[in-house]
């Protein structure tokens, strides 16, 4: 019984991380996340097990047979020392998975140096992006986000009308834009340069399902010179 | 006249009667429940209160504004003493006093619409409105939810006192009175809070 | 006509809520011209405080309020007489009435009339998902869509079914001749069709159905249009009507036990209805004065949720979420009582850990109170809330895994009747545990950072909401079903309804985690092209969930009109209700039981739940006395 489980969990836990769950990986961050979640795939998949195979057995096994119709179980009522196992193991990983969860987290949000800063505003129905003047210059503003490779960025972000929700699925990072105040989120950016999705994910409106843009993530020399024509472009106007 | 109730009994089969499992009456126990829930909408209240003026921070009351703390005062004054002659109405009646009774609730009823009329007064000449600013709004929601609960206290003791004069109740029979009434009190703790912290804190 | 105008009834109904119509004109338009507000006469104003006036009207002309006006006006006191007690035609289903068995049943078939109401909205939506771009609808009305959807299921469907299921079989659970108020529990039923109607009116009014999802946060709800206040007004008469009803059971459950039923004799259902019913009386108010806010600024212009004028935008969600995350435990516990009902009977054996399934009912009340803020983890709420809430919101699976463990010990070694309710039952506790696991992982802050919004949100509700809550309706309306109508459902036709229902929802709801993982946002109308697949293959499984719904309403409402007679007791239970005909006489009881032992003595040689003597009379010692029963083994 107890092989069977053992082979039965470790079957379903090699399914659980075949299976391709994530988006690529465009921050630093998205590695620490996705590791939390096949920790916690990990722990899950035992229990899921355990339950299914449990219902299985007794259904199997313990179903009722012609002739038992008007037959009972035996009076079982309880069992203290099996209750307070399945009362203080689940709390105890609960509260490990808590902890891990918590110094991940605190990684994820440590403050890099040299961290590039980018405010975002959200309206109906799109994003700005906006980039803070340097040496007395003027901002730069933008309608798809631009960002270097490998590199801390920190968004700013803000809203013009109603909540939105600034998610570039790849950084595995979200925040609520919310009017009145200023929410953040750092992130670092990987080595590839890449394009991905920015999409909102609080519900704004109407068109909140086409408030699509697109993040390109530039090698570091490639991001100066389009920063150094935007800023002169900036300058102009 | 509570006799009325009792001809109809024999020719109409009934359920039987329940068994009383706890010492509380079912009434009784029905108004705590309904305070609890009321509490817990005047905390909700409170809960956009404090998101205004404490974790906003935001200043109490808005710029260039001033509640009248002495009127509203006066004004506690008045509720709070109608909720002792609801008291004294209530044991007048547990003596079959019935003229101190009655006189107890009519004069009970008269304060709280006092109470009522003085509250609308006030928002006549407070000088701010509700569309002005957040606290503004909070300020009209708290007391105007309060004043939503007096009106509704005074419609019970209003039915009461209507009952009161038609003879009903008697020592023996104060249920219809007791329950009304501790909604009452329960109104009058509750403005003493919104007082103590829109007013005077 | 005019008798029958001045009866309580449905046409004083309709010429009330004619009136109620009339009269939110006569109040709007003096009031207006006396400020001089232009136009005079402006559809909006109407139509809000029609929204609070009309029901009220329909509500006097049926009669719901008769007896208090009476009591009020201090004419002498009635005597009950029992006259809007019971149901004799099916008119008696369309008028105030008192019995609580009847009262059951106006809730269930209302509840379910919404399901299919909700479920149809559901189709429409994944009808439109099933391609990129759209196809069907307008992007706002599939805001409508999703919106209409979740709040009708949440507030129209799940809740009171639940209390429909429990006003059925509590009363008669635990000995008691009716509720404790039974014209307060009438009110309550009538005000569900007022709200859900109103819900469904949405879509009628310019500007279409409130689209703002059935969390309708501000400040997207308080410039929406007039649709939005259909829920706004709405949802407040179903709250009403759920803090009634749970007052109601609470006050029954208190005072009107049967002799010898101490709490720790009360079926599990008892407990579970009675840990909901805290939970609707102390959560539920917040929800009310959450949409007060909304309707205030949106029809009156107040600050609440406008920062320029020192208003708080996540004073709603705090404020909202404080109500509706104990709202998923509202939605869930009364489940919870069902399937330890149906589990026991099922497998013949008692429950498992009785005391600690109690106590864990409990722990879940406390805890639900204490885990709002996972609901706003990304929201820019105050840091240092999120870990707090973490960990509550991890430690709340305790209770929740002692529940599902007790169960799987309930079944070991038991006589397992694998009918439909049985069926029902283990597939709840098979999915369950799913949308438990994956409550875990969004407890965990940073998964959730990333899934929140998603799919994968989608999935976990209708895991834990479809899997978890209407599983157990199922079951518990199969269960009952003999009860309430006197009739023997088709077995064959529940076990296949059972089979396409779980493999269907396996198929529809599994593949959203994916999706979500991968980074499809929830309330979507359109997505990107990347999860066209999923999402065809989504909306054909949703389609087979949708189809083995009409088998179930088929089957029962065939049954109901020509199934086979009911016995009183078929499971086989021991609880009170099944000692009682099917259907349960008139007055449930002619005399109130006595209760000599625990609820689930299967398998203790003749164990005895309840007798039918006088309290003073001495009881048949039953052979193996219950209530010294062995409690361990």
């Amino acid at each position: 019984m107890l092989i069977i489980g053992a082979i039965a969990s470790a079957l379903g836990i090699a399914g659980a991380l075949a299976i391709d769950w994530f988006p690529k990986v465009g921050s630093t961050q998205a590695d620490d996340i996705d590791t939390l979640f096949d920790v916690l795939l990990i722990a899950s998949v035992p229990i899921f097990v355990l339950v299914q195979s449990i219902v299985l057995y007794c259904v199997w096994k313990f179903r009722m047979r012609p002739g038992d119709e008007l037959k009972d179980g035996p009076p079982i009522h309880g069992n203290t020392a099996l209750e307070v196992i399945w009362t203080t193991i689940p709390a105890l990983l609960l509260v490990g998975l808590c902890a891990y969860a918590y110094v991940v987290l605190g990684d994820m949000e440590e403050k890099e140096p040299n961290t590039m800063v980018v405010n975002v505003t959200g309206e109906q129905f799109t994003w700005t992006f906006q980039y803070p003047a340097e040496n007395g210059g003027k901002p730069v503003r933008t309608n798809q986000l631009y960002l270097p490779a490998g590199r801390p960025v920190k968004f700013n972000v803000r809203s013009k009308d109603v909540i939105h929700d600034f998610w570039v699925p790849e950084f595995r990072m979200k925040i609520d834009a919310v009017p009145g105040i200023t929410t953040e989120y750092r992130i670092t950016t990987t080595r590839d340069a890449r394009s991905y999705p920015v999409v909102c994910a609080e519900l704004c409106g109407l068109g909140h399902a086409t408030m699509r843009q697109t993040a390109h993530v530039l090698p570091e020399a490639e991001f100066e010179t389009w920063m150094q024509r935007k800023r002169a472009e900036a300058q102009n106007t | 006249m509570e006799a009325a109730s009792v001809a109809h009994a024999e020719h109409h089969h009934g359920p039987p009667p329940a068994n009383q499992s706890s010492r509380v009456e079912p009434q009784l126990l029905g108004m705590l429940l309904f305070i609890i829930s009321e509490v817990m909408i005047f905390g909700a209240f409170f809960t956009a209160y404090f998101f205004i003026r404490v974790v906003q921070g935001e200043e109490w009351p808005a710029a260039g504004t001033e509640l009248p703390v002495a009127i509203a005062g006066v004004n506690t004054a008045i509720l709070v003493s109608s909720s002792i002659t609801l008291h004294w109405a209530e044991s007048a009646l547990k003596r079959d006093n019935r003229f101190g009774f009655k006189a107890g609730m009519v004069v009970t009823f008269l304060l709280g619409a006092t109470f009522l009329f003085i509250q609308v007064n006030e928002y006549v000449h407070i000088g701010f409105s509700p569309q002005d600013t957040a606290q503004g709004s909070i300020f009209y929601g708290l007391t105007g939810l309060h004043g939503a609960h007096v009106f509704i206290g005074l419609l019970l003791l209003l039915f009461v006192t209507i009952r009161a004069f038609r003879g009903h109740f008697s020592s023996q029979s104060h249920r219809g009175v007791e329950v009304p009434g501790i909604y009452w009190h329960f109104v009058d703790v509750m403005w003493i809070v919104v007082y103590t912290s829109v007013y005077i804190l | 006509m005019t008798a029958r105008l001045r009866a309580p009834g449905m046409p004083r109904a309709g010429l009330g809520l004619a009136l109620g119509i009339a009269l939110s004109y006569a109040i709007v338009l003096p009031v207006r011209a006396l400020y001089g507000f232009e136009p005079l006469v402006d559809g909006d104003a109407v139509t809000i405080v029609a929204l609070l006036a009309a029901p009220f009207g329909f509500l006097f002309g049926l009669g719901a309020f008769d007896y208090w006006f009476y009591w009020a006006s201090g004419r002498p006191t009635r005597p009950e007489d029992h006259s809007g007690h019971g149901a004799t035609s099916w008119r008696d289903y369309f008028r105030v009435n008192t019995d609580h068995k009847v009262i059951g049943i106006q809730y269930t078939v209302t509840s379910f009339f919404f399901l299919l109401v909700g479920g149809a909205l559901a189709m429409l939506m994944r009808a439109e998902l099933a391609q990129p771009g759209m196809q069907f609808v307008s992007t706002d009305a599939f805001n409508g869509l999703f919106s209409v959807h979740a709040s009708i299921l949440i507030f129209l469907f799940i809740i009171p079914v639940f209390a429909g299921l429990a006003n059925f079989v509590l009363p008669l659970m635990i000995g008691a001749p009716d509720m404790a108020f039974p014209r307060l529990n009438a009110l309550s039923y009538w005000l569900l069709p007022i709200a859900g109607t109103m819900m469904l009116l949405s879509f009628l009014v310019p500007g279409g159905s409130f689209a703002t999802g059935w969390t309708a946060y501000a400040p997207l709800s308080t410039d929406a249009p007039l649709g939005q206040l259909f829920f706004t007004i709405g949802v407040q008469f179903a709250g009403a009507s759920s803090v009634a009803t749970a007052l109601n059971f609470l006050v029954t459950i208190i005072t009107m036990r049967a002799p010898g039923m101490s709490f720790w004799r009360m079926p599990l259902l008892v407990w579970a209805n009675f840990s909901t019913s805290l939970l609707v009386v102390i959560a539920t108010p917040f929800i009310a004065a959450s949409q007060f806010f909304v309707l205030l600024d949106r029809a009156l212009g107040f600050n609440f949720f406008v920062p320029d004028r020192g208003g708080d935008v996540l004073m709603y969600q705090h404020v909202f979420w404080f109500y509706s995350h104990p709202a998923v435990y509202i939605m869930m516990l009364p489940g919870f009582g069902i399937i330890s009902e149906i589990i026991s009977v099922k497998a013949r054996k008692p429950i498992f850990g009785y005391r600690m399934m109690a106590f864990s009912l409990l722990a879940i009340v406390v805890l639900g109170f204490t885990v709002w803020a996972h609901h706003m983890f990304v929201s820019g709420m105050q840091e240092w809330i999120r870990v707090p809430m973490m960990i509550t919101t991890a430690i709340i699976a305790v209770p929740t895994g002692i529940k599902i463990f007790s169960w799987l010990a309930t079944l070991w070694r038991g006589v397992l009747h694998l009918d439909t309710p049985m069926l029902f039952a283990l597939g709840f506790l098979t999915m369950f545990v799913l949308g438990g696991i994956s409550g875990v992982m969004l407890a965990m802050i940073p998964v959730v950072i990333h899934v929140s919004d998603t799919y994968f949100i989608v999935a976990h509700i209708h895991y834990v909401l479809f899997g978890g809550s209407l599983f157990t309706i199922f079951a518990g309306v199969y269960y009952w079903f003999p009860k309430m109508t006197g009739r023997m459902y088709d077995e064959r036709l529940g076990k296949i309804h059972f089979w396409i229902t779980f493999i269907g929802f396996n198929l529809t709801f599994g593949p959203m985690h994916l999706i979500g993982m991968k980074g499809m946002p929830r309330r979507v109308a359109d997505y990107a092209e990347q999860f066209a697949g999923w999402n065809l293959f989504i909306s054909l499984a949703s389609f087979a969930v949708g189809l083995s719904t009409l088998i179930f309403v088929y089957n029962m409402v065939a049954s109901w009109r020509g199934g086979p007679r009911a016995e009183a007791n078929p499971w086989r239970a021991l609880t009170l209700e099944w000692q009682v005909s099917s259907p349960p006489p008139i007055f449930n009881f002619d005399q109130i039981p006595t209760v000599v032992g625990g609820p689930y003595e299967y398998g203790v040689p003749g164990a005895v739940h309840g007798v039918f003597k006088k309290p003073g009379e001495v009881a048949p010692a039953p052979a193996g006395r219950v209530a010294t029963a062995p409690k361990k083994e």
